[in-house]
């Protein structure tokens, strides 16, 4: 069996070179096969909500619309939606701050194919509360999309609040399939 | 009136627990309103297009 030693020395770094030539340059690991992902083909993007998302309806889950991309590194992300072409495990996390008179009840989703995914809810009486979900979702990177969904219980003026602080979608590639 | 208050007036013992729950109304922001997405509730039948109207 050989081996490969990669050593330090005082130089303080170690490069590892794809080769010079043309065509597909791949790296094929012990006992897996495949393409090796490295930062330049690990989808990730960040959107926030600029305004505040009014007119929700009570007890009703109201997707989270957010219109300002921070970054979107493969341009999957449209439409408040994020339809990665890379298959494998994402990190999503959303976050909004829910805002309403005599608020009782809140809840934030990952819809994963306009569907839940999972949820965390509160039973909070405040009137201003931000609420954030996370989990790892897998993506087939073809049909596979995820989206934010809130759902507030009051009694009027009910909403989302705009705001990068208050409401953003973000999520990265963290392995592949 | 909302289609949550329209479910409320059509079936006034439902409770938050019902919404976390067997029934979820969805709205995906698409200019096309609220609706039912779920409705798994063991006793009461799902509301119909007429009594919502």
């Amino acid at each position: 069996m050989s081996s490969v030693i990669i050593s330090g020395d005082t130089s303080g770094s170690i490069t590892l070179a794809a080769p010079a030539v043309a065509g597909t340059n791949t790296i094929t690991l012990p006992a897996a096969t495949g393409t090796a992902m490295v930062s330049g083909n690990m989808p990730a993007f960040s959107a926030y909500k600029s305004t505040d998302q009014t007119g929700i309806s009570n007890n009703t889950w109201t997707k989270i619309t957010f219109d300002t991309e921070t970054f979107d590194t493969n341009s999957n992300f449209a439409s408040s939606r994020f339809t990665p072409t890379v298959a494998g495990y994402y990190q999503i996390q959303g976050q909004t701050a829910f805002v309403g008179t005599v608020m009782t009840n809140q809840g934030i989703g990952i819809y994963k194919n306009g569907s839940e995914y999972n949820s965390v809810y509160l039973r909070s009486s405040a009137s201003d509360l931000a609420v954030q979900v996370v989990n790892l979702v897998y993506m087939n990177g073809t049909t596979d999309y995820v989206e934010i969904y809130g759902r507030i219980v009051g009694s009027s003026g009910l909403y989302f609040a705009g705001g990068s602080g208050n409401s953003f979608f973000s999520g990265s590639m963290v392995r592949s399939a | 009136m909302t289609l949550y208050e329209k479910t409320i007036a059509l079936y006034p013992s439902l409770t938050n627990k019902d919404f976390d729950t067997v029934i979820t109304l969805q709205n995906d922001s698409d200019g096309k309103g609220d609706y039912i997405a779920k409705w798994e509730h063991p006793t009461l039948a799902k509301p119909t297009a007429e009594q919502l109207a």
